[in-house]
């Protein structure tokens, strides 16, 4: 459509824009300067790339997802909440573009790797941080913690994180430029408040590389893409309460059944997803099953001389609105005064009910829907 | 013909000599020029040009498009293009642009070899003379000859391996260049600066957390959580010449979402905050969120502008916040004059005092998870909201939305993130405040469930802006009526700008990669 108007419009426009161009004077013909011409690393191939490029793209640049790595179900959390913030797709396609993320990037170690060897990965581009930031060698940063435990973890704490004896590692600025021990090493041998001290170790340059691997892995985890990014525990409800609010205030049985088209629920999904699923139902969900296909809004439109057409929504603005009908035929109308158009939204409850739950009518209705197994 | 093409050559090198920006430009209303990120330092986004009116609006035609030619390194244009002496400077991440206002014909295009950084988008250019000035997601502060696009220099304004990205557009008054940071990922301290437009060097610094003993240290519970206690500078700032004062909104304190680890309300993050532009010193504050748990940086564009309130004239600040607040503040000292919600929202238990929403802990993040309106995407964004003397009224894309939020770290010290928020359900809407009562004083509800685009409002009674269905829409600004609108195939990602050049007044706006510039054609006579 757009195109079009692009094209009925630019002949006449051109004309005019080049009568401009003459007047403003040759001068402003620069040449095009590309500086720093390099090539630019974009995605790693695979299957998935160019609709994920597309999507993604939309809204910022699609290699933001570079070193990032996550597992599957971080993935289907971050494609999730995409959707909330508006990346638009179909179903398939949010699927297609959830499984190249997941095996483009997969978690930082996860890739097969020789034994005591760092994982090969794509080089890095973008993302947040430093392009150059250290691989973490999963066995080293194991071989480091060892040491990190005898060695250090008194004062800077279990994870790193400090404590009144010793400073936040995972904040520290000689671990942040570290890699691969080279600031970390001279550090320990020279600047260290125990360097002259007999109790700090004597490390050897592997041992310091250990460290520093050791050091990385806590970074990365403490990231928001880190490996401890789960919703840890949503069965804090009372099951009877919910079966009562499901029942009575909450209205959900006006719609569903336990034993019907809720039987099994607490099966096909986990209980965080169960909690998402009845708040935002029409947010995409990842269920154990794949993703959750949500349900069409089916709209009626009715001409002012015309018989009503009813179908699944296509598109609907303040301009223009669009359906299929059962049989897969397509209309489309600009919105008049005299167009009716009527709605049936399948989750309009569930969207009324955002404004009346409290956070325990919330919990009581997972803690019951959780017995549906 | 040789008297021609002398006139030709002659006008072209007049072209080249008055290739920069001429500083006074820059305190008048913003006609034949655009020449900073707001239009002009108020932040009101209002052009006096009425050319493209009401009762014209329908025969308004596209005259070009520039799509850009990066490939996988693309992304939205969040930037707002700069307009000086006839031609549009703007940006994406890692890559300057110049074309002509009249034409979208591209004259140079320039391409930083980055280093890292979050590439989530670029506010665009500051603009000082023949010289031109943006940040880079790998934390550079780089200046370009405006003519053609080579490099000056480049200036290390942030620390990349401490996960410190840059987004904004930098601001130049006087001979000031104002410079912000941006991340979120690692528990840093956010700050602003001003920078030399001649060498780049160091000017002042101002950092958003104080340090022990400082004002506002009181808010902290120790020298730890302060020095990493985050308030990013993400949105350009505003600039009042007759006060000689700065201002800007501060990004959420950090660690993000788990703050157990920093008691107290945290200053001066979340806050509209003034500072003496020659020095940087803090002449007042505002804070919008005490303590925030939900992301909602208050970096929304303080807005400027003089009114009247209980029949005296006062001069006036303004900011829809992303927690769903509208605040009206005394610019002279940052009394509030006004608290209302634009969008309902469930996270206050009520308002102090001092006009600052009082946070309700039961709708911090929780490990079960809290029902929390609006959600972090917030009830408004970065996206540039527009005020119009002419109505009188605040415009500002909406939204009213919900999510759960979560506690993911429960330890003693969470760091980072430490949880998030999931799911959500949204309303979009363009919203027309009275800055007198933060009421709307009409919506626009869109199909859809978040609209993140700017706002530019014009005295042809106009309101242009982008709905969440693609479309660029113009809407009677006194009564928020649709009038005309394009669906661009991508939304509207950046804030409208207007300017008139041989008789002839444009539109420009950003769309995915897209810039279309929009005219409407002159009578001929």
């Amino acid at each position: 459509m757009i195109t079009e108007i692009i094209v009925l419009l630019f002949a006449p426009l051109q004309r005019f824009c080049e009568t401009n161009w003459v007047r403003l004077g040759a001068g402003l013909a620069f040449s095009v300067a590309i500086l720093g011409a390099q090539a630019p690393a974009g995605l790693p191939e695979g299957p998935g790339r160019a609709t994920t490029q597309r999507i993604c793209g939309a809204c910022h640049s699609p290699t933001i997802v570079v070193g990032h790595n996550q597992t599957a179900e971080q993935w289907k959390d971050t494609v999730t909440n995409m959707v909330v913030r508006g990346a638009k797709g179909t179903p398939a396609e949010l699927t297609e573009v959830t499984n190249y993320l997941t095996k483009s990037f997969p978690p930082n170690g996860a890739a097969p790797a020789a034994p005591g060897r760092a994982a090969p990965r794509p080089p890095r581009r973008f993302g947040a941080g430093p392009d150059d930031q250290q691989v973490v060698d999963a066995a080293a940063a194991e071989r480091g913690k060892s040491l990190y435990s005898t060695d250090c973890a008194t004062c800077h704490g279990p994870q790193a994180r400090g404590t009144n004896n010793g400073p936040d590692l995972v904040r520290s600025v000689v671990v942040l430029h570290d890699r691969y021990g080279d600031t970390l090493g001279p550090f320990l041998k020279t600047n260290h408040p125990l360097s002259n001290d007999r109790h700090l170790p004597a490390l050897s340059e592997n041992q310091v590389k250990d460290l520093s691997h050791f050091l990385h892995q806590q970074m990365g985890n403490t990231l928001r893409t880190g490996p401890y990014t789960k919703v840890l525990n949503v069965l804090t409800g009372d099951a009877h309460a919910g079966a009562a609010y499901f029942n009575g205030p909450g209205g959900c049985n006006k719609c569903h059944s336990p034993t019907g088209d809720l039987a099994g629920i607490a099966s096909k999904y986990d209980p965080a997803t169960l909690q998402q699923r009845f708040l935002f139902p029409r947010a995409v969900g990842f269920g154990r099953r794949g993703i959750a296909t949500t349900k069409p809004t089916n709209l009626t439109v009715t001409p002012a001389n015309g018989a009503p057409v009813s179908g699944t929504l296509v598109h609907l603005d303040d301009f223009m609105v669009s359906v299929r009908d059962a049989s897969g035929n397509y209309y489309s109308w600009k919105r008049t005064p005299d167009l009716k158009v009527e709605k049936q939204d399948p989750y309009a409850a569930h969207d009324e009910l955002l404004d009346k739950y409290t956070d325990r009518d919330i919990h009581n209705v997972v803690a019951y829907l959780e017995t549906l197994k | 013909m040789k008297l021609r093409l002398f006139i030709c050559a002659a006008l072209a090198a007049g072209a080249l000599l008055a290739q920069g920006l001429d500083p006074k430009k820059l305190t008048e209303p913003p006609v034949d020029s655009w020449p900073t990120y707001n239009g002009d330092y108020s932040g009101r986004r209002f052009s006096t040009l009425s050319d493209i009116n009401a009762n014209n609006i329908r025969t308004l035609s596209l005259a070009w498009m520039y799509r850009l030619q990066t490939g996988s390194e693309g992304g939205a244009i969040k930037s707002t293009p700069l307009l000086v002496n006839g031609v549009l400077y703007f940006t994406i991440p890692d890559h300057v642009f110049a074309v002509d206002a009249r034409s979208g014909r591209e004259l140079w295009h320039y391409r930083w070899n980055s280093k890292g950084g979050w590439h989530l988008g670029n506010r665009g250019v500051g603009i000082y003379g023949d010289w031109l000035y943006f940040e880079t997601p790998d934390c550079n502060l780089v200046s370009l000859h405006l003519k053609d696009g080579s490099e000056r220099w480049r200036k290390p304004i942030c620390d990349l391996d401490r996960y410190y990205t840059a987004t904004v557009a930098p601001v130049v008054i006087k001979n000031h260049i104002i410079v912000g940071v941006s991340g979120d990922d690692l528990d840093i301290p956010g700050y602003l600066e001003s920078r030399d437009p001649e060498t780049g060097d160091l000017q002042w610094h101002w950092s958003t957390v104080p340090k022990p003993g400082e004002p506002g240290s009181e808010t902290w519970p120790n020298a730890e959580a302060m020095a990493h206690g985050g308030g990013m500078t993400w949105v350009p700032s505003t600039y009042d010449p007759e006060l000689n004062l700065l201002y800007l909104g501060t990004g959420n304190p950090q660690p993000v979402i788990a703050g157990k680890a920093r008691e107290g309300s945290n200053l001066f993050t979340e806050s509209i905050v003034a500072l003496h532009l020659d020095t940087g010193k803090m002449a007042w504050y505002f804070q919008a969120s005490p303590h925030d748990t939900h992301d909602w940086d208050a970096v929304e564009t303080p807005v400027l502008f003089d009114g009247e309130i209980d029949g005296k004239p006062r001069k006036l600040l303004a900011q829809a916040s992303r927690n769903g607040y509208f605040f009206v503040l005394d610019r002279t000292n940052g009394k509030n004059i006004v608290t209302a919600p634009f969008v309902k929202a469930n996270w206050a238990k009520g308002i102090d005092s001092k006009g600052t929403p009082i946070p309700n802990p039961e709708k911090e993040p929780q490990i079960d998870g809290a029902l929390v309106s609006p959600n972090q995407g917030g009830a408004a964004n970065w996206p540039p909201p527009s005020f119009s003397p002419a109505t009188g009224l605040f415009y500002v894309n909406a939204t009213r939305g919900f999510s759960e939020y979560y506690i993911y770290d429960d330890s003693d010290k969470p760091e980072g993130w430490g949880g998030n928020d999931r799911g959500g359900a949204g309303q979009a809407m363009l919203q027309a405040l009275d800055y007198k009562t933060g009421k709307p004083r009409w919506t626009h509800k869109w199909e859809g469930q978040s609209a993140h685009s700017g706002v530019l409002s014009t005295a042809g009674n106009l309101v242009f802006t982008g709905d969440p269905s693609n479309n660029f829409v113009v809407l009677n600004a006194a009564t928020g009526q649709p009038l005309w609108h394009a669906n661009l195939d991508s939304s509207v990602s950046n804030g409208p700008i207007t300017y008139k050049l041989d008789n002839t007044q444009y539109v420009v706006v950003g769309a995915g990669d897209t810039l279309f510039g929009f005219a409407m054609l002159p009578t001929d006579k």
